[in-house]
């Protein structure tokens, strides 16, 4: 069924009212994603793309009780209320395209969420796609088909640039995942990989990470134990370096953060270092021993 | 936001944790002098860490010495740092140096609560040969701590009574302070208890979340607000940063100039022209969804450093659209006449709409854009790259 999202998950849109919300709206409903509702406060009774939009989501869902993801573009300020109020309706899948929410709210977010068993996705998402079943967010269809690789990312534009690397190639995606670019996420690549090592849709899987935070490091050990092949592709190297976070970030943190310690750390956990995007299909045929 | 010493030092007053006596001076403020007491130890107000061995913190018995050793440390530069003010503070005698902070643990994405009885500055490596003389206390987000909290970790800590109240006050109001204000970091290192036994923060370290700042008005009023935590700019740096636009100079010999989309590409366009033999002169994100004006001074800030040969530009257009780019970059170029060719590939969301503003303006305009080449989306991106470093050569 590919990972998160698929033919039959119902979505729902929480800010739908947004330009920005209006415009994916409908981007979402061309590439044929099920969009049951959408939610804006004050503005229920109305209608984006022809989705009804309600004041709450325990309304939306009351009326749509089979939808399980929820994509998120109310502005940063208002984005922990959004998503515990998903959560709190029973939604499934958060997927936070905001960007910039207070660190501390996204803590307190993730805390909820792992209570509640829910998967959130981001802040500062482009969003998932299982190519040609379904689309949450805003990334460009363009860049995806559908085949055996699952992606994860932490940047919106080099999951583009990898699924058009692999499509060019002749493979594609089972899902492409954005992590998102905020510095505290509601998934990481260990959840990500944990999610694509259970799919039956997926063969292989490509991870992307940059320098600075520690998510690519913490994801090494487990790769260790998969069965399926991981191509990671870490950028970074020629970036000039970036500021330090006192003392109490190096006794935490040790000397993560760095593109060699990334690499490093995934290497020796079995990944497949790709240097460049196009080398990406090239180890992933190499590891599927296709072609 | 890193705060300096001394506005870490104004939150820390606010919260009722003891700093010792001081002012802040500048060069317009040298009679501030007339208000402490001798002897007296200068702190550089500078970012960079390290200020003990690099000589600015120094020490001065009367005003005089102290006047001779301000002047001499103010206009001084201190790594890319140039020092404008330093604080001045009654000298403590001191009897015991601890190390406390409050911080997000990014590995356990929990607030975390360190204390060490071997404070200063070789807290990193106390920590490495000796990880157990760390303590570590892990709360739940957004949650502040109960003062029977302080008392109990106070008292774990094994401080005698005359200490116990002091090192509890600064526990409890320091980790608070950390939640209230929203921090990534509030550290002091070192907390010190002096030879009359009290209890005083002799440094102060506060990382806030730029991205929570609104909700905390205050610090505006205090006089916390954005400021340059890089250090000295380069002069297109300069113009960036006053333009809102996210840019570093990479290398002052770069001839490619670099025009990527979001942050994450920008990176990787670095590593990949690098990787292919090529020099990028920056790094730059042009993503998110930047206006028509922004764009356009972004090519300006390119088109404008004479070692920039060739523009590579790349749009893969998610909330960014293909069409609002191609508007600006269109737009530049009638506007600029620029000279320099540019290699640039757009593919994305709008991505017909925006092919046919580059083919009209061009079917106009044919000299203007005889120097320019935009590839879509069956072109590798690599592929593009390569070209923007042929050109980059072969233009002398």
């Amino acid at each position: 069924m590919a990972i998160l999202i698929d033919n039959n998950t119902k979505t729902i849109v929480q800010g739908i009212t947004g330009a920005n919300a209006a415009l994916h709206t409908k981007l979402m409903l061309e590439y044929g994603t099920k969009i049951v509702g959408g939610v804006t406060p004050g503005k229920g009774g109305q209608r984006v793309e022809g989705v009804p939009v309600y004041d709450t989501v325990a309304q939306c869902l009351k009326e749509h009780p089979d939808a399980t993801v929820s994509s998120i573009w109310v502005p940063a300020r208002f984005a922990k209320e959004a998503i515990l109020e998903a959560i709190d309706a029973g939604i499934k899948v958060v997927v936070v395209i905001t960007e910039r929410i207070p660190i501390h709210d996204m803590l307190y977010v993730r805390e909820k969420a792992k209570e509640k068993g829910v998967t959130v996705i981001g802040g500062n998402t482009p969003g998932v796609i299982s190519p040609g079943k379904c689309l949450v967010g805003m990334l460009p269809k363009i860049a995806f088909q559908p085949g055996r690789v699952g992606t994860v990312a932490r940047s919106g534009a080099v999951t583009y640039y990898i699924a058009n690397s692999l499509n060019l190639a002749g493979l594609g995606e089972s899902t492409s995942v954005g992590l998102g670019g905020d510095p505290i996420l509601g998934s990481n690549f260990e959840d990500i990989l944990k999610l694509f090592e259970q799919d039956p849709e997926t063969d292989a899987i490509v991870m992307a990470g940059e320098i600075g935070g520690v998510y690519e490091e913490l994801a090494a050990p487990y790769i260790k134990q998969m069965k399926k092949p991981v191509i990671a592709y870490i950028t970074g190297k020629s970036a000039p370096q970036g500021k330090r976070l006192g003392h109490a970030g190096a006794i935490i943190e040790g000397n993560m953060g760095t593109a060699d310690s990334k690499i490093e750390a995934l290497k020796n956990n079995g990944a497949l270092i790709a240097e460049t995007l196009s080398e990406i299909p090239v180890l992933v045929k190499k590891a599927l021993r296709i072609g | 936001m890193r705060l300096y010493e001394f506005e870490g030092k104004m939150l820390f007053k606010r919260k009722k944790i003891p700093v010792p006596e001081g002012v802040v001076i500048d060069k317009d403020t040298i009679s501030e002098l007339d208000k402490v007491f001798y002897p007296v130890v200068i702190k550089a107000q500078v970012f960079a860490g390290g200020r003990g061995k690099a000589g600015i913190i120094q020490f001065a018995q009367n005003r005089l010495e102290a006047e001779k050793k301000i002047i001499e440390l103010l206009g001084k530069k201190h790594g890319p740092f140039v020092i404008e003010k330093v604080l001045v503070e009654r000298k403590l005698d001191i009897e015991q140096e601890l190390y406390i902070a409050a911080l997000i643990d990014r590995i356990a994405h929990k607030p975390l609560l360190m204390l060490c009885l071997q404070g200063g500055v070789d807290i990193e490596e106390i920590a490495k040969a000796n990880p157990g003389a760390i303590r570590k206390y892990y709360f739940n987000a957004g949650e502040k701590l109960f003062e029977f909290q302080a008392k109990r970790i106070a008292g774990e800590l094994g401080f005698s009574s005359d200490l116990f109240s002091g090192v509890a006050n600064v526990i409890f109001n320091l980790y608070n302070l950390f939640i209230d204000y929203e921090c990534k970091l509030a550290e002091i290192n070192p907390l010190v208890i002096t030879k009359d036994r009290k209890v005083f923060a002799l440094d102060a370290k506060v990382d806030l979340d730029e991205d929570a700042m609104f909700r905390h008005p205050d610090l505006r009023e205090m006089g916390i607000v954005a400021r340059n935590e890089i250090g000295e700019l380069t002069e297109r740096e300069k113009i960036a940063k006053a333009a809102g636009i996210p840019y570093a100079d990479v290398d002052p010999e770069g001839d490619i100039g670099v025009f990527p989309g979001g942050a994450g590409f920008g990176i990787a366009a670095l590593d990949l022209i690098t990787h292919y033999g090529g020099r990028p002169s920056n790094f730059m994100d042009s993503g998110g969804a930047p206006t028509q004006e922004k764009l356009k001074a972004m090519l300006g800030l390119l088109m404008d450093n004479p070692k920039v040969k060739v523009i590579f530009g790349a749009r893969f257009g998610g909330i960014s659209r293909c069409d609002d780019w191609a508007k600006a970059v269109v737009q530049y170029i009638l506007e600029n006449k620029p000279q320099k060719p540019m290699i640039m590939r757009m593919a994305g969301n709008m991505e017909e709409e925006g092919r046919k503003i580059f083919e009209e303006a061009k079917k106009e305009h044919p000299e203007l854009f005889k120097n320019i080449k935009i590839y879509a989306y069956d072109t590798p991106i690599e592929e593009v790259i390569k070209e923007a470093i042929r050109v980059a050569k072969e233009t002398t």
